[in-house]
């Protein structure tokens, strides 16, 4: 009973749909803004006016009129072609290149596109086929964003973008959205595709969610979703803020992508964000924007300093940063590598108390790592004794370490491995973090 | 039965009211506010059975049309217009098969409640082309159990009586309500459940010592 009331006073500090409208869309966002905010072309045109970074279009065709005029010819080599209106990312089409010489480009997966074709889907496009009960639509043609190699390995098939949630100039909270084999190549997190929490302070992602569930891995495969470093983070950052002072939405949610070359590109502002993003962080967001309410910040560098330093994860990247050593706790999980390098998962102890890190035979014999390379003797409570040592090679923390490490019977142990000075030395330890960890 | 219209004119705000409620408190989303509504008072003059079982015929009958006529590429209200054409096919048939079977009820509901069946069915239609199968299903099934709740209880004698004898208090109480709904700012029922983890979570050090 206790718990219940206790979890119904904590339960305060979400956001939920009701409080979003009540007490910040309606206040925040003028209709005028909303207006803006809905039509992406016009977005696109006020935020390219003031120097923002956003997709190049190519070309809009309004009419059939327009497109009998239209010179194909004048598109570049890659491109995409997209409906105004659009809903989940139905009738877009990405053209990767040109064929020389001739009038005919390839999409990504080879297949020729003519220009009697792009005729045709244009012709869709208009009569309204990919938008709500066939209202007729507009035609636009953009720049292709390539994407950046550092978030190519998490995204299937498409656009991966970084959702940010900007209240009173300053980012409260950000999600990376990735596409998933499931949301069929769309970052929408309603179709299935994953939404990554991010530390503001250092633009890594925390823990992550699919279709409102928390998981550890990319569906289907061993990459881990959390600790992917997002490029840019300072940049991106800024950019929400700048956009956020020129559209005038008080409370939004902005979507940025990242090309290979050109670095951060606003894709669309959204006047009414979705609310999922706090499971996505683990962290509530009304508690966030009760905080923010009423300050006022001038300079975007101090909103992106102010923003970093209230919503970024613990000291411990403090620490980080002075000492350029990264902070472990008592216990770290570790990933032990065979003699044929497969994968071993377990916890292990620090302890500074041992200079060499151990294993346990079981382990080792498991993994074919018994090849013992020396023996040295050692002191213990129980006597002098001659222990093996073996090479080992583990990942703690992100980093490999390579080493050497002496075989011990651990069968009774809680752990089967200790982690001694030799291989911590790029590291401080925290002896109240993960004390509890399994 | 002029007491029956008076009836249903005052039992409006309440069905209002608890569709209101469900959506800000409970957090089940429907179709609106109105075609909940519409669809309680259609399932009044047929009858749930009845009401249940046109409905599922309609909408089997529209993603059927869907499905086929997709690849076709039919614009939308030549598309509708179809999907009327074979809900008026089935109908007949059913009344056809009702006669045989000695199910004289059915002959007799008006075309009225199956129009407003209808009106569902395109619901269904525009929100699954807008948002996927998956959220159209859930917002139909949402609809019908909502209509199904203010059915009952609009057929609550109790109710039927207090509110014949105090039809001010019934108005009056049912502004009040929405007047508070509509001020609501608090997590709907949903939410807490979707967001239990986050809610378990949560830890804010600073404000628990204090207090």
């Amino acid at each position: 009973m206790w718990n219940f009331l206790n979890n119904l006073q904590k339960s305060k500090h979400i956001l939920g749909i009701n409080a979003r409208n009540i007490k910040y869309i309606t206040p925040f966002n003028h209709k005028s803004a909303i207006r803006i905010a809905d039509n992406k072309i016009l977005t696109k045109k006020i935020l390219k006016k003031t120097g923002l970074p956003v997709a190049i279009t190519h070309a809009i065709i309004h009419s059939r009129k327009e497109l009998q005029n239209f010179s194909w010819q004048t598109l570049p080599k890659s491109f995409v072609i997209k409906p105004n209106r659009g809903l989940g990312g139905e009738g877009i089409i990405v053209v990767y290149g040109k064929k020389k010489n001739r009038d005919c480009w390839v999409k990504a997966d080879g297949t020729l596109i003519t220009i009697p074709y792009l005729i045709n889907h244009t012709l869709g496009i208009l009569d309204g086929d990919f938008s709500r009960v066939n209202i007729p639509d507009i035609t636009i043609f953009e720049e292709r964003i390539k994407i950046h190699p550092a978030l190519k390995p998490y995204a299937f098939c498409g656009l991966p973008d970084i959702r940010i949630i900007v209240f009173n100039n300053i980012p409260i909270m950000a999600q990376l959205r990735l596409p998933t084999k499931e949301s069929g190549g769309t970052a929408n997190l309603h179709r299935g595709g994953i939404g990554a929490g991010i530390d503001m302070a250092n633009g890594i992602t925390t823990n992550a969610i699919q279709r409102d569930k928390i998981i550890n891995f990319i569906p289907e495969s061993i990459i881990p979703v959390r600790g992917i470093k997002i490029p840019f983070w300072q940049e991106i950052l800024e950019l929400a803020v700048e956009t956020q002072k020129i559209t005038k939405l008080g409370f939004m949610g902005i979507d940025i992508a990242i090309d290979r070359d050109k670095g951060p590109i606003i894709l669309e502002i959204n006047a009414r964000p979705g609310l999922s993003i706090q499971i996505a962080n683990m962290a509530p967001l009304n508690e966030r924007l009760e905080r923010i309410k009423g300050l006022h910040v001038r300079t975007t560098k101090k909103s992106v300093r102010l923003s970093k330093e209230l919503f970024g994860g613990e000291i411990e990247e403090e620490i980080e940063e002075i000492s350029g050593k990264k902070v472990i706790g008592a216990r770290e999980q570790v990933k032990i590598f065979s003699s044929d390098n497969e994968q071993y998962e377990t916890v292990a102890k620090i302890d500074t108390g041992a200079y060499r890190s151990s294993i346990c035979y079981s382990v080792a014999d498991k993994l074919n790592l018994n090849k013992s390379i020396k023996k040295k003797s050692v002191r213990s409570a129980l006597g002098n004794e001659e222990r093996d040592i073996v090479s080992l090679k583990f990942m703690l923390d992100n980093s490999l370490i390579d080493t050497e490490a002496f075989l011990a019977k651990r069968e009774n142990m809680k752990h089967d491995m200790i982690i001694g000075r030799k291989d911590i030395k790029k590291h401080l330890v925290d002896a109240a973090k993960n004390v509890r960890l399994k | 039965m002029p007491q029956e219209t008076i009836v249903l004119i005052l039992m409006l705000p309440i069905v209002a009211t608890i569709i209101a409620f469900s959506r800000q408190i409970i957090g089940i989303k429907a179709f609106g506010i109105y075609t909940p509504l519409i669809i309680t008072f259609a399932f009044l003059v047929t009858g749930i059975k009845y009401g249940l079982i046109i409905f599922i015929i309609i909408l089997l009958i529209g993603s059927f049309v869907r499905v086929v006529l997709k690849r076709f590429r039919f614009l939308y209200l030549p598309r509708m217009a179809i999907l009327i054409i074979l809900v008026a096919i089935m109908i007949l048939l059913m009344f056809w098969a009702a006669i045989y079977i000695d199910q004289m009820v059915f002959t007799e509901i008006s075309i009225f409640p199956i129009l407003i069946m209808i009106i569902l069915v395109e619901k269904f239609i525009a929100a699954q082309i807008e948002k996927g199968w998956h959220t159209a299903i859930i917002l139909t099934i949402e609809t019908i159990i909502i209509a199904i709740i203010c059915y009952f209880i609009i057929n609550w004698q109790v109710l039927r009586l207090f509110i014949l004898n105090n039809p001010a208090i019934a108005i009056f109480g049912a502004v009040a309500v929405n007047i508070f709904l509509g001020k609501w700012t608090g997590l709907r029922l949903v939410e807490y459940i979707r967001f239990k983890d986050v809610i378990k979570y949560v830890e804010f050090p600073e404000q628990s010592s204090k207090k």
